[in-house]
């Protein structure tokens, strides 16, 4: 768990370790609360100052008192959210289905600002100092002033964007559905390296010991040098990666759409191990305390030890699309797709 | 607009059976007609409007199976080879030697072209996307913009978990009937995936809600729609080729017609195609079967029952498509010992998860004969005889 206790982007934090400090290895066996929401949820919760934020596809933002359940306020965007949220300061910001990236003030979901994209936008949106960067499925990525909503630049990439992207202080790593994962100036949006997959890479990247760690549709998983693009290794799967990665303690972690969670050394791509198969994996697993976990499409919320791949706990609550738990210390929360959020303990 | 209830409600027809020697290869002859008095269904419809594009559209009885050895390379597909297979299937299915000509036939720059596609198997058996990215872009070759191009289905979950909604060009749309906002900029007041003036009503075991309503996209947004099933066994209905494809998909509340071992696939599959809106717009079928399933469909979780046709199907008569689609899973069934798709043996039933396990059990007696009930509706040609089919390899 980051050091502030706070989960405030897709796997925790902008770095993707997806919570190296949590501390939940024994299984859950208490329910602390759980909201049933309005329709499905695809997206994961958020989680900032004693707030869980969660994103329904019935158009509405909800902030939760994460410790008792109770609802503080709901946002009614005007078309679907898939997006997981992101917290950055007093802002909480998402994308909707109406091709909008939304700025909500945090304490009181009033709306501070909203800019139109090319398409819908299912991605997080990425902070980096006062920038806000967000890519759609109409090929644009849009970087945006933070306090003020201000579009700062904007490129067209002719090819859909659905996947997070990955900001470091000079570069944004970013994967497109033609193939094209990228690495674009921070300042500019121009491109600094381009490689070529065979199939899409609509998984989001991770960065770690200066390789860009990524899935990609052509069943290869890619460590590509940060500087040149080049590709130190690849690991062949069963078949496609969506899943985005989550990197601890130089093991790389990811879901395939062959139903295998895959646990790889970081630094050469060879086999730690690999669990029995499941259904198709597209979810981001986290990697935590220890062990890593994953919600699955068919099924249950799993926890493996991170060092032999042994199954910790499951807990069978419905599966989930695309949603990855939180595991703070006090309790494990989890959205699944039939749109219940629980706290579990 | 104009509409109109019918009432299928004809002689109730009868199942031949034949039992063969021994065990559990029994066959079962193919039945007699017709399924359509099986079941009273009421269809609520604007009137249809006959068109030459309307199913069976420009082409019946006509069929084009290609088949290209090079469709799978190092276990995946690939789409240079799709792109092959389906510029020469469409010369072939109409004749135009320039695929644009061939497409401009189907659809102009202005039309909203739906794409249903069969997202419900495991993930290697699905339409693929090669296969969308190809029929797009020949869209696209006739001024067709993405944005106007739709590529939908019932279940927005298994839309996403095989990837249409990251993987086909940008600007087009997917989207899944289940999503209340289903439709970017929809005047739909009430953002249902499903128009609440057209549908069937059918009361097949005594279920809450007897009607099945249409997608508002089939009914009011899109203009054409291309149909791109698999080539796949289907546990209740035989196969789930164009017609359950875009029955089944189309409209919602379906998997009440079948409660083991009784399915109402047939009549219910044909009577939903033949309903305006549907049959009017969809004007070409092209069937992917690079992987073919030949048991535990619709899922195909099983790897062993998948098979590598590396075959496309392409017809706008969606009743031929389907009988040739049933003649191959037939024969691949024979190959592997497995009991036909026409089996009434109750010796072979087996419970849901059997499918999984073992070709020679099924939860239903199956109904392939709905393919032959919609050739009664005129959606196109049942009679082997009289279907054109011609098989083209590619080098």
């Amino acid at each position: 768990m980051p050091a502030d206790n706070n989960w405030v982007t897709l796997l925790a934090t902008n770095d993707r370790r997806g919570g190296v400090a949590a501390a939940a290895r024994k299984p859950p066996t208490e329910l602390i609360w759980k909201a049933t929401l309005g329709d499905v949820i695809r997206s994961s919760p958020v989680l900032c100052d004693g707030v869980l934020y969660v994103t329904c596809r019935d158009g509405r933002l909800y902030a939760f008192d994460s410790r008792n359940g109770r609802e503080r306020w709901r946002y009614q965007a005007q078309a679907a959210l898939h997006s997981t949220p992101s917290i950055s300061g007093n802002l909480v910001l998402f994308g909707a289905d109406d091709g909008t990236v939304n700025a909500l003030d945090r304490a009181s979901g009033a709306r501070r600002w909203q800019v139109a994209s090319a398409g819908e936008v299912w991605a997080s949106p990425t902070v980096y100092d006062d920038t806000v960067y967000a890519g759609s499925t109409g090929g644009d990525l849009t970087a945006i002033d933070r306090a003020t909503g201000q579009q700062r630049w904007r490129r067209q990439l002719e090819a859909r964007i659905c996947a997070t992207p990955y900001v470091s202080d000079r570069r944004i790593f970013l994967g497109c559905s033609d193939g094209r994962l990228m690495a674009l100036d921070r300042g500019t949006g121009k491109d600094l390296w381009v490689h070529r997959a065979a199939d899409g890479v609509v998984a989001s990247p991770a960065v770690d010991g200066g390789l860009v760690l990524v899935g990609s549709e052509d069943y290869f998983f890619y460590a590509v040098d940060v500087e040149s693009g080049k590709v130190r290794w690849k690991v062949e799967t069963g078949l496609g990666v969506t899943s985005s990665a989550a990197v601890a303690d130089g093991r790389v972690f990811f879901g395939g759409r062959d139903g295998h969670l895959y646990a790889l050394s970081a630094a050469d791509g060879r086999e730690i191990w690999k669990s029995r198969p499941m259904r198709a994996i597209i979810a981001p697993p986290l990697a935590a305390d220890g062990f890593v976990c994953i919600q699955s499409f068919y099924g249950a919320t799993q926890a493996f030890e991170s060092t032999t791949g042994k199954e910790l706990w499951r807990a069978a609550l419905g599966g989930s699309v695309a949603s990855t738990p939180i595991v703070a210390d006090e309790a494990v929360y989890l959205a699944t797709y039939p749109g219940v959020v629980y706290a579990l303990r | 607009m104009d509409r109109r209830t019918f009432v299928y409600n004809a002689a109730l027809g009868t199942l031949h059976l034949a039992w063969g020697p021994g065990s559990g290869l029994v066959r079962a002859q193919e039945p007699s007609p017709s399924a359509l008095g099986s079941l009273k269904i009421a269809v609520h419809a604007p009137e249809f409007t006959p068109s030459p594009l309307a199913m069976p559209g420009l082409f019946p009885g006509r069929v084009v199976q290609i088949v290209h050895p090079q469709a799978i390379q190092d276990r995946r597909i690939f789409q240079p080879a799709v792109q092959v297979m389906l510029a020469r299937s469409m010369a072939a299915l109409t004749g135009d030697k320039n695929p644009a000509d061939a497409w401009a036939r189907f659809a102009t720059p202005t039309d909203i072209v739906a794409l249903k596609v069969n997202p419900s198997s495991a993930p290697a058996t699905v339409t693929s996307i090669a296969l969308v990215r190809e029929v797009i872009n020949a869209l696209n070759g006739v001024g067709v913009p993405n944005r106007n191009i739709i590529i939908y289905d019932r279940n927005s979950n298994q839309l996403e978990v095989n990837g249409y909604h990251t993987q086909v060009p940008a600007g087009v749309r997917v989207v899944g009937l289940d999503q209340r906002w289903s439709v970017k900029g929809s005047s739909d007041v009430n953002r249902s995936g499903y128009d609440p003036d057209v549908y069937c009503e059918m009361d097949c075991f005594g279920e809450r809600e007897t009607r099945s309503y249409l997608a508002s996209i089939v009914t009011r947004e899109a203009t054409k729609i291309i149909n791109l099933p698999c080539l796949k066994e289907h546990n209740a209905s035989g196969v789930t080729g164009c017609l359950k494809n875009l029955a089944y998909g189309s409209f919602n509340n379906v998997a009440r017609t079948h409660v083991d071992p009784k399915t109402y696939t047939d009549p219910v599959i044909p009577v939903m195609c033949s309903v305006g809106p549907l049959r009017s717009k969809s004007v070409l079928h092209i069937m992917d079967g690079i992987r073919a399933v030949y048991h535990g469909g619709p899922f195909g979780w099983n790897p062993e029952f998948v098979w590598e046709a590396k075959t496309l199907l392409i017809g706008t008569d969606p009743v031929a498509v389907d009988r040739i689609e049933l003649e191959i899973v037939e024969q691949k069934r024979r190959e592997v010992g497995a009991p036909s798709l026409w089996d009434r043996n109750p010796a072979n039933l087996g419970r849901s998860s059997d499918i999984e396990r073992t070709a020679q059990k099924n939860p239903f007696y199956r109904e392939p004969n709905h393919i032959r009930t919609a050739s009664e509706l005129g959606l196109g040609v049942w009679d082997l005889a009289k279907i054109r089919r011609e098989l083209l390899v590619v080098n």
